[in-house]
C-alpha cells in the first residue's frame, strides 16, 4: 500500500506560498516520488489569500485537490480561515506564531459547520464565519497544532526575503517525504543565475531551510510534552 | 533552426498547458491560431516561446470565431494547424468546427474546461462535454478525447493530429483548468523514437496543376441549394464517421467483473474513481471503474458489456449530468439495477467522497441529485 501526504499551504500574496509549494513538489518529483502541485487560481490579479495544494506520494495521485489535508500550513489569520475546511483531527496544523495568535477551537461552531457534506471548494460556508480580530478560530480540533515564529526568525536572524524558505524547511520536516538534498537541487535549478551572481544567497537560503526544520522540530517537541 | 525535439525521451515536471505545447510540437504542428482565455493561455505562451526556435508560427486573432476559421485556413493550405480555447471560447468555436465537420477539415482544438454558464469561473469544470461532443449545428462529427493526466494530455494531443489527418474529422482534446494549471510528471518523447508514424498533412487548395484539366477540381461545399442535396451529402459523411468511430473509440476499465458497483467517470474525475476503487478494495468492497476516453464517439458497446457484468452504476462528474446523458443513451433498453449519480458542477470530486458514496449506496442509501 502506498503513502500519500496532502499539504495545503496558505498565506498572504507576496509571502511566497506558490514558490515554496512548487519547489517542494518539484523536489519530490526529482526524487522519483509522485508529486502534484496546483495553485488555487481565480480571477483576482492580486490581494486575497494565496493557496497552494501539494501532494507527494509513492503511488499514483488521485484528484488534484483534496478535502482534508495531512498538513495545513497557514501563514496569516485569514489563511487559517481560508484553510479551516481542510483541517481535521488527523491534520498537523503549522502556523506562523509571529503573525497569528494560537488558534482556538470554536466549540459552538462544531456541529454547525458541515464541510463534510459540502464540496471542497464551497467557499460560501468557509468565509461566512469571520474570525474575531486577534483570535483565530478553528471549526474542528486539529490533530496537532504547532506554531513556528517564521516571520520573526527571518527578520531577526536571516533576511525577510527568505521567510518562505523557513516555511519550506518546516514543510519538508513535517511531510517527511522529501530529502533536503532534493530541495537544494530544486533551488539550484530555479535560482541558478542568482546563486552564481551571489553565492552568499545560496548559503542564506540553506540556513533558512535549516532553521525551518529546527523550528518545527522544537514546536513538535513542545507539543509532544503538552500531551 | 531546430526541426526535431531536443530529446528522444524526457521525464519532466510541468503544467498541463506546457505539456500540450510540447506535444503539438512533437506531433509536427506547423501553426497555432488562438485567442487568449484562461485557463488555456499558457498553451499559447509556451507555443510562442517554442515556435521561433523550431520554425513554427503563431497568429493571435481577434476572437475565437476567427481563431477557428483561421485554423481551417491553415489546414486547407496543408499545414497542421491547431488552436486552444475554453468556456465561452468553446461556444464560439462551434461554428468553425461544424464547418470543419461538413468539409472534412482536420482541425485540432484543445479545450481546457472552465466553469459555466457564461464567464462563470476560470478555474475548472466538466461542463463542456455537451459542447465538445454535440455543440454545433450538425451531427457531432468530431472526435473528443477526455484526458485524465499529463501523460494523456501529451499522448492524446499527438494522437489528435494523427486521427484528424488520417480520417479528416475535427478532433478535440478535452482537458480542464485543473489539468491545465497543475504540475505533475510525465514522459515527453519524440514519436519517431518510439516508431510512431505521424500522418502527413496535405494541402486541399492551391495544389499544382490546372483544376479540371491536369487534375480534378477541388469542390468544397458548406452551402446547398435544396434539402435533398444536403441529405445526400450528410448520409455518406455519417457512414464514414461511423466507420472511423469503430477504429478510434477508446475506453478504460478496471474490475468490472464481479463488482458490486461500477463507478463511471471521465477526465480528471476518473483519477478519484481509480483511487476510490483501490481504497474500497482494501475495505473488502469490490467496485469497478469504467471511463470513456473518447467522449465522442462514445464507447457504447464496451459500456454495454461492462453493464452486463455489473448492472449497478454510479455516474460521477463535475457537471449536472452531461456524462450521465451519454451513458443513458449508450444503455438504452438495457437492464440496469441501480443508477446513482454524483453531480458537482464546477467543483472537483475526491476519492474520499466516492468511497463514502459507495458505502452509503451499499447500505441502501442513494446519492442521486
Amino acid at each position: 500500500m502506498g503513502t500519500t501526504v496532502k499539504i495545503a499551504i496558505a498565506g498572504e500574496g507576496g509571502q511566497g506560498v506558490q514558490a515554496l509549494a512548487d519547489i517542494l513538489a518539484e523536489a519530490a518529483n526529482d526524487e522519483g516520488k509522485e508529486a502534484l502541485y496546483i495553485p488555487n487560481f481565480g480571477i483576482e490579479q492580486r490581494g486575497g489569500v494565496s493557496l497552494a495544494f501539494v501532494q507527494i506520494a509513492t503511488e499514483p495521485i488521485g484528484s488534484p485537490k483534496f478535502r482534508h489535508g495531512d498538513i495545513v500550513i497557514a501563514l496569516s489569520e485569514r489563511a487559517i480561515s481560508r484553510t479551516r475546511q481542510y483541517i481535521t483531527e488527523d491534520t498537523l496544523l503549522v502556523y506562523d506564531s509571529s503573525l497569528v495568535a494560537p488558534p482556538e477551537v470554536d466549540d459552538e461552531a462544531i456541529g454547525l459547520q458541515t464541510y463534510d457534506s459540502v464540496a471542497p471548494e464551497a467557499m460560501a460556508g468557509a468565509v461566512s464565519e469571520q474570525p474575531k480580530p486577534g483570535k483565530v478560530r478553528l471549526t474542528r480540533r486539529a490533530g496537532r497544532v504547532v506554531g513556528i515564529p517564521a516571520t520573526d526568525t527571518a527578520r531577526q536572524e536571516l533576511h525577510p526575503r527568505v521567510f518562505n524558505m523557513i516555511v519550506l524547511g518546516a514543510a519538508v520536516r513535517a511531510a517527511g517525504m522529501v530529502k533536503m538534498e532534493a530541495i537544494k537541487k530544486a533551488l539550484e535549478s530555479r535560482f541558478k543565475s542568482k546563486f552564481a551572481g551571489n553565492p552568499g544567497l545560496r548559503e542564506l537560503n540553506y540556513r533558512a531551510l535549516q532553521r525551518g526544520v529546527e523550528l518545527v522540530e522544537a514546536a513538535l517537541a513542545r507539543e509532544e510534552v503538552r500531551h | 533552426m531546430q526541426r526535431t525535439l531536443p530529446f528522444s525521451e524526457n521525464r519532466v515536471f510541468v503544467t498541463g498547458n506546457e505539456a500540450v505545447a510540447w506535444a503539438a510540437l512533437a506531433a509536427g504542428a506547423d501553426i497555432m491560431f488562438g485567442y487568449p482565455i484562461t485557463p488555456q493561455n499558457e498553451i499559447m505562451h509556451y507555443w510562442t516561446r517554442l515556435a521561433p526556435a523550431y520554425g513554427k508560427k503563431f497568429l493571435q486573432t481577434e476572437d475565437e470565431l476567427s481563431a477557428g476559421f483561421t485554423t481551417i485556413g491553415g489546414v486547407l493550405a496543408g499545414r497542421k494547424a491547431f488552436s486552444a480555447t475554453a468556456g465561452p471560447g468553446t461556444v464560439l468555436f462551434q461554428e468553425p468546427v461544424t464547418m470543419a465537420e461538413m468539409m472534412r477539415i482536420p482541425m485540432v482544438v484543445i479545450i481546457q474546461q472552465r466553469g459555466g454558464p457564461s464567464t462563470a469561473t476560470v478555474i475548472y469544470s466538466q461542463q463542456e462535454v455537451n459542447l465538445a461532443a454535440f455543440g454545433g449545428n450538425g451531427e457531432g462529427w468530431r472526435v473528443v478525447y477526455s484526458t485524465a493526466n499529463h501523460q494523456e494530455l501529451y499522448d492524446y494531443t499527438i494522437k489528435a493530429f494523427n486521427v484528424a489527418w488520417t480520417y479528416r474529422f475535427p478532433v478535440f482534446v478535452l482537458g480542464d483548468g485543473y489539468q491545465a494549471k497543475m504540475r505533475e510528471s510525465l514522459v515527453m518523447y519524440d514519436p519517431a523514437s518510439r516508431g510512431m508514424e505521424l500522418a502527413p498533412a496535405e494541402a486541399v487548395v492551391g495544389k499544382p496543376g490546372r483544376p479540371g484539366s491536369s487534375r480534378p477540381a477541388v469542390h468544397l461545399r458548406n452551402a446547398f441549394s435544396v434539402e435533398e442535396e444536403l441529405y445526400e451529402s450528410i448520409m455518406p459523411g455519417e457512414e464514414e464517421f461511423r466507420s472511423m468511430a469503430r477504429r478510434v473509440v477508446e475506453h478504460d476499465e478496471e474490475g468490472t467483473r464481479g463488482a458490486e458497483l461500477v463507478i463511471i467517470s471521465h477526465g480528471v474525475v476518473s483519477r478519484a474513481a481509480v483511487a476510490a476503487i483501490k481504497r474500497l478494495k482494501e475495505k473488502g468492497i469490490k467496485a469497478g471503474y469504467f471511463r470513456p476516453v473518447t467522449i465522442r464517439p462514445f464507447p457504447e458497446e464496451a459500456l454495454q458489456r461492462a453493464v452486463a457484468l455489473c448492472p449497478r452504476l454510479l455516474v460521477v462528474e463535475s457537471a449536472l449530468g452531461q456524462l450521465a446523458r451519454l451513458v443513458k443513451e449508450a444503455l438504452f433498453n438495457r437492464p440496469v439495477e441501480s443508477f446513482d449519480t454524483i453531480f458537482r458542477p464546477g467543483v472537483g470530486i475526491t476519492a474520499e467522497e466516492l468511497v463514502e458514496a459507495v458505502i452509503k449506496i451499499r447500505q441502501g442509501g442513494t446519492t442521486c441529485v
